[in-house]
């Protein structure tokens, strides 16, 4: 492995977006694949940050900054990715249902999942049931995923079960569930597919999904 | 009416058979049959919504309404108000150094803060069978109302001074807001710090602690109680700064495993916790939260008389009174057989 992948996997973790975006110039400049520059060093290093995150090794705060690091890497990676054939591994929409306007969650979990290598279509808060559905229909995702804070707003998961049943798409995404409130029988008995109890599991399970290979 | 607070601690502490101290307001509305949003904005609903959960119930005291978005849109945020749900703080305010320069620390009375000194004070009147306490927000969960959850966690990184400038601001105010609490008769203050539990223990150590300990510095006194509330998942992290707080007493939420903290709380403090408003009061049973709350009370209390038996966080507005009657049934249960 290139040493540069190692230095951009180290001050990801640290949080320094701007040492980073220098230095995944540097290796693209230094004939380092981009599919390595990608998965061995922004990756790899979200990765680290996320298994760190869910052992209570870092906090909320220290995954904001390093996901802001990876995504300044990954905006200066972008414009080779399609040149260099790399994709990612499958399409996401998420959002905080109708009714809640708390994010800190959805966030977590939109920065763990694109971590993973996955494409997350964040739809932000107070979404409707509908848009849901529309959004996972029309940009072809595979997973829909709903985070609610609030007690009265876990309702709405079940609406967009139902939703997505009606609209005969069902059987074409997997329904994530999630929040301080929501529960495993709580997913069980609204008729979603998976329950996570952290932002990093949520990640592992989408990937599952989404490769039929745990993460 | 004064009461002597430290000794009435002191008299909670050596009691064998104990009460409980669940955040128990909300529920009241059905009670009463009025909106959440109506309590929310009503004193004289507020106080006797407090009195008829007193005559309902054998709690420790009566804690007042835990709403949260008081305090940020006392500064100039907006509540947005939803049936059923206690009313939550719709955008930041403040998004620049610049802004939190410019922020005006409002005085107490701004928004709806005058109506919940004014609901204390008519509770007051209304409750002597045992204290009334009542509840704010702490300076790092208002100051996460006023710059946004997720931007004030990067700017404890990027913008340290701007952070600290916004908790200053918020501490001037909830200090205020506090000593009009004890001024308006109430016993003690609740002082709800959740968000607090998302940071590192050395951001908490330095965004949270210093301004709780300020508050608390400022209100306690032998006829009135401060205590901490923190239901985030790395309380057990962060326990040395959040004693160092130096409250009287400190709640601790489901997140969490209270057994494991109750022996690492001084004795002569109350520590309080931890049955799920979510999961047991609001979506459970009375057979299965009997369980629980039997559960915890045999897991903490024996050889910790510092321990006080509460819900996890405020009890949700419709959780069911089946649920709650059951909580204080199995208490009522447990301490029988001690």
């Amino acid at each position: 492995m290139h040493p540069i992948l190692n230095d951009i996997s180290t001050n990801l973790q640290a949080g320094k977006a701007k040492i980073v975006r220098e230095l995944v110039q540097q290796a693209l400049d230094s004939g380092v694949p981009v599919k390595e520059i990608l998965d061995e060093g922004l990756l790899s290093g979200m990765n680290i940050v996320g298994k760190k995150f869910k052992n209570n090794e870092v906090f909320v705060p220290e995954v904001l900054v390093a996901a802001r690091a990876m995504n300044q890497g990954v905006q200066v990676l972008k414009p080779h990715l399609v040149d260099a054939n790399v994709k990612p591994i499958g399409k996401v929409c998420i959002g905080t249902v109708q009714g809640d306007l708390h994010d800190i969650g959805k966030n977590l979990v939109k920065m763990m999942m694109e971590g993973k290598g996955i494409e997350v279509v964040d739809l932000g808060t107070d979404v409707q049931p509908a848009t849901f559905v529309d959004t996972a229909r029309e940009q072809g995702c595979r997973i829909i995923c709903l985070s609610a804070l609030l007690t009265t707003t876990m309702g709405m998961m079940t609406e967009v079960v139902q939703a997505a049943r009606e609209a005969g798409i069902r059987d074409q995404v997997k329904i994530m569930v999630g929040g301080a409130p929501v529960t495993d029988a709580f997913c069980q008995q609204i008729g979603a597919d998976a329950y996570t109890p952290d932002a990093a599991s949520a990640a592992e399970k989408a990937v599952e999904f989404l490769t039929g290979e745990p993460a | 009416m004064k009461r002597d607070m430290k000794a009435w601690k002191e008299d909670l502490i050596k009691a064998k058979a104990k009460c409980a101290l669940p955040i128990l307001s909300f529920p009241c509305v059905q009670l009463m049959g009025v909106s959440v949003e109506q309590l929310s904005r009503d004193p004289a609903l507020q106080a006797r919504g407090m009195q008829l959960v007193a005559e309902r119930t054998p709690a420790c005291a009566a804690v007042s309404m835990m709403d949260l978005s008081v305090e940020a849109e006392a500064f100039g945020a907006t509540a947005r108000f939803m049936p059923g749900e206690v009313p939550t703080v719709k955008d930041p305010i403040v998004q620049t150094p610049e802004e939190a320069d410019a922020l005006k620390v409002p005085q107490v009375g701004a928004g709806r803060t005058g109506k919940y000194v004014e609901a204390i004070r008519q509770a007051c009147g209304l409750i002597n069978d045992r204290p009334v306490l009542a509840g704010v927000i702490g300076p790092f969960s208002l100051a996460g109302r006023l710059m946004g959850v997720s931007d004030i966690m990067i700017s404890c990184y990027d913008e340290p001074e701007a952070v600290h400038t916004v908790l200053k601001k918020a501490t001037d105010f909830l200090a205020d807001y506090v000593l009009a609490y004890r001024g308006a008769g109430a016993h003690g203050v609740v002082i709800a710090e959740p968000l607090a539990g998302l940071l590192s223990p050395g951001l908490a150590e330095e965004f949270s602690e210093p301004y709780v300990k300020r508050m608390s510095g400022a209100a306690r006194s032998d006829e009135f109680l401060v205590i901490y509330h923190n239901c985030g998942n790395n309380t057990p992290l962060m326990l040395d700064s959040i004693l160092r707080t130096n409250c009287d007493g400190y709640h601790f939420g489901d997140a969490v495993a209270i057994a494991g903290l109750v022996g690492r709380v001084p004795e002569d403090k109350l520590v309080m916790g931890n049955i799920s408003p979510s999961s047991q009061f609001l979506g459970g049973t009375p057979e299965g939260i009997r369980e629980a709350t039997l559960g915890q009370l045999g897991a903490c209390s024996p050889g910790h008389p510092n321990y006080i038996i509460s819900s996890g966080c405020d009890i949700p507005p419709m959780s069911p009174w089946e649920n709650i009657d059951a909580f204080f049934a199995a208490v009522q249960e447990y301490y029988t057989g001690v």
